[in-house]
């Protein structure tokens, strides 16, 4: 038995258990655990299992072209990188965006978190809590009452709307050719819902199939495409034209109509479908509180979507900035990702090494020597690896700390740092929430939590990206048609040397970049990511980080099949080729640039 | 009867009549260099027909692909994997996790050898082993040779798998290397882009189940459906381009008004796409539309032909800081100034040599 | 017998032995220079060519460079009634089209014209003879010799140049230019079948662009190099250089031997 500095009993004398690949998540990843006679989870080891070394390829190039090497480290997550990185070199080079521009990107963003937290809910997690086999024994009828007790305004809610969904499924099933569904945990007690309940949300499975292909077309209006909308450095790439000549080449009033419908859309869907089926769902699975891991402890959020273009204060900032250590939530912590002394990335029990075990690097500083190496006490060999030894190296994710600290990012954290600061919307969503399903304020420090924080925040998001259309077209009623700002668009106009950081709120948490630029090209590029910080390893104090934490003592019905540890795992939404980052191997040279 | 929803099944909810439907069959079969004879034959096969399965394996990528093939709108994504193939193996969509996904995965192929349709996401890392990425304790790229080896055919989705994509950026540190260098005795179809059109990799896949045949390849493996024409071919843009009406810089009038965005670095001339036909995301858009540039996603090694922002890009081989322009500048700039100071030292010497011929004639 | 002339024949000297010896002069004109002053060098397609491809180089440059840097954004006219970059592209393909038919043509000549009209087509790498005279020229090009020699077509350096910068120079553009001129007449057309190889094999043609883009340059080099030598040559050599692409006649300014 081994107690962690951050509070957890690690036991690994149960039965281990393997999961990889962890599916139904972005990347790859392992997970191991060791289970007690009573099905308990008493150690748990979380292993990213790819790199791909963009911040490498990143040497060299325009600064203005890294939005879209940086895009690409996530297609799920899509933009929410690049725009990481076009701020990161405006703060750099000191270029301010216009209020349009700024406008759109927060409706971007924004369009990116709605999308984002309902594909998760509906085809990456549902399946850990909704059973579609079981939807084959529900009453049509039964589910339409259900529906119309939920949700009374969702106009798809007819028994034959249901039956005609059931039928189809049941055609599925009966072929024997079970697809996605195929060798699914179907007879696994921890599926707790009756079948309609099941049959419900399997039908929105469908729904949100289709809705989310609508969702993204505003990143294709105002970007081009999605998934990999285009970016620029010094706005946006659109330009507005709604009075006159060419108007069809720009965003015009067809364009900003379309917009607003699929604003509409997202808002409709959230309070008619996505809200009341965590609720419903919720509601079943009210007496499984496990996988609060972290988020009681020590959350993380650097805050997004400025008010004001050029103005990253933490107080006109709608998705809060803070961060509470020691499970004190009276206290929300100041956070600047520009101190040397509260990011730091530890590689002791990853596949890296530094120049000295045991030190931390702040990403100015950071270096990076990829090393692949299994521990002594690993099963299997190299290249066919049985059991991993958490005693020494095991991921290719770093162990990001602040101050010191392993934290948990994303939607939980940013409720729970904007409730701690008594962030007004998020705190009457949080009560409210608690209210309906008769819960007490501890029972969202939970994988329940988890997923109900992401709820509330897609409807936020929606009020939200609502709010910035108004004020789009507020803006452009005002005689104001600018998008970018051109100004230090040519290299010529630059300093010599330069270096800044961006930083959002993505989906799944907090995301930093930091640039440093000499001579008009990109000399060091690092990204500290969400996945890195939830899903980190053990560090050099033996802290373990968010996966692993969340998944201690949790009860695992049957633990040779994995509902338990999905269940929890994907409440992070995990990404895994965001995490495994890189950074550059001459960062040593760096070690003297001191952070402005 | 069967429960197994059938070919037949599945082009009749495409709308497709009885009387199409073996109209279809007598042309494959004449396709096929059979008699009329057959004609009963193939459609028995067509209405028995289980749904094809598809392994869909991933490697070193960022998900673009799977994400931009649930966008699809006509087929919708629900309809492909519910009603017209049969999605065995997706590590991103699938229910069951570990050793269960694994098994799913033998399973399918012990069943089907020689029947499957594998669909890879991503490419292999071949550095370091090829554990640059895990799938079970193993190399991925284990993974996708196993399944490979009793495929019918491959599809590449993505520039990952084409041609290695961002990763395969230089200087490469994982070696990460496009499906074809690794998979050499089966027929690939590459469906690059960055990501793919939902429905051009929709339209590819319901192609294949349709007319039962892969579609026809350009010289670099590509359908020549989707991908025989450049973006500049087909852009409504192009007016303005052969007008010499383009947009000087970003948001200026000219941007306003539609302009051509050749000079902001498009790279819509030189690829290979069907945005400007197809569009993106149900034909709401595409990227020139919106007022960016093509990049050139779908393109072999885009990412290493310089600035996305520049007409005459980088050459890389003569150093980050050259493009053709600057090296020839260069270049005819010395032998400018070498022949200018040749033609003044010649000079030089004609007129020293005339002094003396004349002291000689003196 | 002697016969009438104005020269006096000196059978015991052998005229343009270096031009003889590298494979630059046939007997025919060592037989001529015994009668005159002056060698018919280049006949008339020969003079042609030469005259058509450079004013198509020029415009190809020229156009070439409109192409990749456009002129600034002009409207006169709704777009679809203006069409600068489409003449500026139009005369571009129209140059290269006469480029290319002008170099098959000239390679047509060289099989049967004379035997000047091969030069341009080979370096005489086995001929150690000729191997001292590039050395030579290099050193009078060096201020290193007090006097040029005789040549009657290209002197050996000359030869080189021309070789690698027209001859492979030209075939390199006009390979890689029908290639991307290919992509826009695209699959099916003439060009395509001939050339669309090139596209499969290059991959991205963004780097078909550049290539020939710095092709451009190589041969803004050559005719830098070109124009100085030819001026250079025609007054301080012994020999007429100019006005031999015109007449087709070389004329020399001595009659000295070699």
């Amino acid at each position: 038995m081994v107690a962690t500095p951050n509070g957890f009993d690690l036991d690994t004398s149960g039965q281990r258990i393997v999961v990889d690949p962890v599916t139904r998540i972005e990347g790859h990843m392992r997970c191991e655990v060791n289970v007690d006679e009573n099905g308990i989870i008493r150690n748990a080891v979380s292993t990213g299992t790819m790199w791909r070394g963009l911040e490498v390829i990143l040497k060299g190039r325009d600064p203005r072209d890294a939005w879209a090497f940086t895009e690409r480290i996530c297609g799920v997550c899509t933009g929410t990188h690049a725009l990481t990185s076009v701020r990161a070199v405006e703060d750099a080079l000191g270029i301010t965006i216009p209020d349009n521009a700024n406008s759109i990107r927060n409706i971007m963003q924004l369009n990116l978190q709605i999308h984002d937290h309902i594909v998760h809910f509906y085809h990456l997690h549902a399946l850990d809590w909704v059973n579609p086999v079981n939807a084959l024994r529900a009453d049509p009828k039964a589910t339409s009452e259900l529906q119309q007790m939920v949700s009374p305004s969702h106009p798809l809610s007819s028994p034959g709307y249901f039956r005609d969904v059931q039928n189809r499924l049941k055609q599925f099933v009966e072929s024997g050719q079970l697809g996605i569904f195929k060798n699914g945990y179907w007879d696994n007690p921890a599926y707790k819902l009756p079948p309609e309940a099941d049959l419900m949300a399997t039908t929105h499975y469908l729904e949100a199939l289709d809705l989310q292909k609508e969702i993204v077309k505003i990143h294709t209006i105002f970007g081009g495409k999605n998934p990999h909308p285009n970016w620029l450095v010094g706005g946006v790439p659109c330009p507005i034209n709604v009075h006159s000549t060419g108007a069809v080449g720009a965003i015009n009033m067809e364009r900003l109509n379309l917009v607003s419908s699929i604003i509409d859309k997202c808002i409709e869907f959230n309070k008619n479908v996505y809200l009341p089926d965590v609720v419903a769902i919720g509601g079943f699975y009210k007496n499984w509180l496990y996988g609060g891991g972290l988020s009681s402890q020590a959350c993380l959020a650097y805050g997004d979507i400025p008010e004001h273009p050029n103005d990253f204060s933490a107080e006109q900032l709608h998705l809060p900035r803070g961060a509470i250590i020691n499970g004190d939530l009276s206290v929300v912590h100041d956070v600047d990702v520009r101190d040397p002394e509260q990011v730091q990335e530890f590689v002791d029990h990853s596949w890296y090494e530094y120049a000295e075990p045991g030190l931390g690097l702040h990403p100015w500083d950071g270096v990076t020597q990829p090393k692949y190496e299994l521990g002594p006490n690993a099963k299997g060999t190299r290249t066919n690896i049985q059991q991993l030894d958490e005693a020494a190296k095991y991921s290719w994710i770093k162990a990001p700390r602040w101050k010191g600290h392993a934290m948990e990012v994303g939607p939980l954290a940013r409720y729970v740092v904007g409730y701690a600061k008594g962030h007004e919307d998020i705190k009457n969503q949080v009560d409210g929430l608690l209210r309906t399903m008769d819960l007490p304020l501890t029972a969202i420090f939970s994988t329940l939590g988890r997923t109900a924080a992401r709820a509330l925040e897609s409807e936020y998001c929606g009020r939200l990206q609502k709010h910035f259309f108004d004020k789009l077209v507020t803006n452009i009623k005002n005689g104001d048609e600018s998008t970018a700002n051109v100004a230090k668009w040519d290299p010529s106009t630059w300093p010599k040397e330069a270096m800044g950081v961006g930083m959002t709120e993505a989906p799944r948490g907090a995301l930093g970049h930091w640039i440093r630029i000499k001579d008009g090209r990109i000399e060091n590029y690092q990204c500290v990511v969400p996945t890195t910080w939830n899903g980190s390893p053990r560090d050099t104090q033996g802290n373990i980080g968010a996966f692993e934490a969340s998944l201690m003592n949790t009860k695992m019905e049957r633990p040779e099949e994995p509902v338990e540890i999905l269940r929890t795992l994907h409440s992070f939404d995990p990404c895994l080729a965001c995490s495994t980052h890189v950074m550059s191997p001459d960062g040593q040279e760096l070690t003297t640039v001191k952070v402005r | 009867m069967s429960q197994i929803e059938t070919f037949y099944e599945v082009m009749r909810k495409q709308g497709i009549t009885r009387r199409s439907f073996m109209k279809y069959c007598s042309l494959t079969a004449s396709a096929l260099g059979l008699g009329p004879a057959f004609v009963p034959q193939i459609a028995h096969a067509m209405e028995t027909k289980p749904r094809t399965p598809v392994i869909w394996v991933n490697g070193l990528e960022c998900t673009c692909c799977s994400e931009s093939f649930i966008r699809g709108a006509h087929p919708l994504a629900k309809d492909v994997v519910l009603s017209m193939i049969s999605l065995d193996y997706s590590e991103t969509l699938m229910a069951a996790a570990g050793h269960h996904a694994e098994a799913a995965l033998e399973e399918t192929i012990e069943k089907y050898k020689g029947n499957y349709i594998l669909a890879v996401e991503g490419n292999p890392p071949l550095n370091e082993d090829g554990m640059f990425c895990i799938v079970g304790g193993k190399p991925f790229v284990e993974q996708l040779k196993h399944a490979a080896q009793h495929a019918k055919a491959v599809i590449s989705w993505g520039a990952c798998a084409s041609y290695g994509c961002v990763q395969a950026a230089k200087p490469n540190p994982t070696q990460a290397t496009p499906v074809h260098k690794v998979i050499t005795d089966k027929p690939i179809i590459k469906v690059p882009g960055c990501p793919p059109i939902a429905e051009v990799m929709t339209g590819v896949i319901t192609y294949m189940l349709t007319f039962d045949r892969l579609p026809e390849l350009d010289r670099q493996g590509r359908p020549a459906m989707f991908y025989g024409q450049r973006i500049h071919d087909k852009c409504y843009r192009r007016p303005h381009f052969d007008a010499g009406q383009f947009v000087e810089h970003w948001d200026d009038e000219n941007a306003r008004k539609g302009f051509c965005l050749y000079k902001m670095g498009c790279k819509g001339p030189t690829t290979y796409n069907a945005c400007s036909t197809v569009r993106w995301n149900e034909g709401t858009s595409f990227p020139i539309q919106s007022g960016h540039g093509c990049i050139g996603c779908s393109e072999d090694g885009f990412w290493d032909q310089g600035s996305f922002y520049n007409r005459v890009t980088d050459l890389t081989q003569f150093g980050i800081e050259a493009n053709a322009d600057k090296v020839g500048m260069t270049a005819a700039g010395v032998v400018g100034a070498g022949v200018a100071a040749h033609a003044a030292v010649s000079a030089l010497r004609a007129a020293q040599r005339k002094t003396q011929d004349k002291k000689e004639e003196a | 017998m002697t016969e009438q002339s104005i020269h006096t024949p000196n059978p015991d000297v052998y005229p343009l032995e270096s031009s003889r010896l590298t494979g630059d002069a046939t007997a025919q004109d060592i037989e001529s220079i015994r009668k005159r002053t002056s060698v018919f060098v280049y006949e008339w397609p020969v003079r042609l060519w030469h005259w058509v491809n450079a004013l198509c180089i020029t415009v190809l440059i020229a156009t070439g460079w409109l192409i990749a840097d456009p002129l600034p954004t002009m409207t006169f006219a709704e777009a679809t009634h203006q069409f600068v970059m489409g003449y500026v592209r139009f005369a571009h393909f129209a140059a290269a089209q006469i480029l290319t038919i002008g170099f098959f043509g000239r390679i047509y000549w060289a099989i049967v014209g004379n035997h000047h009209a091969r030069q341009l087509f080979y370096v005489p790498i086995l001929n150690k003879r000729w191997w001292r005279e590039v050395v030579f020229e290099i050193k009078w090009y060096l201020f290193l010799e007090r006097e040029p020699k005789k040549y009657v077509g290209h002197n050996p350096l000359a030869q080189i140049a021309m070789f690698f910068f027209m001859t492979l120079g030209i075939t390199f553009m006009i390979i890689t230019g029908w290639a991307l001129y290919a992509e826009g007449a695209q699959a099916g057309s003439l060009s395509h079948n001939v050339m669309g190889w090139l596209i499969g094999w290059v991959g991205n043609t963004q780097f078909l662009h550049s290539v020939h883009h710095l092709g451009m340059w190589f041969i803004v080099i050559f005719m830098i190099v070109h124009i100085y030598a030819a001026i250079r040559e025609d007054i301080l050599s012994r020999q007429s250089m100019v006005s031999t692409m015109i007449s087709g006649t070389r004329t020399f300014k001595d009659d000295r031997p070699d």
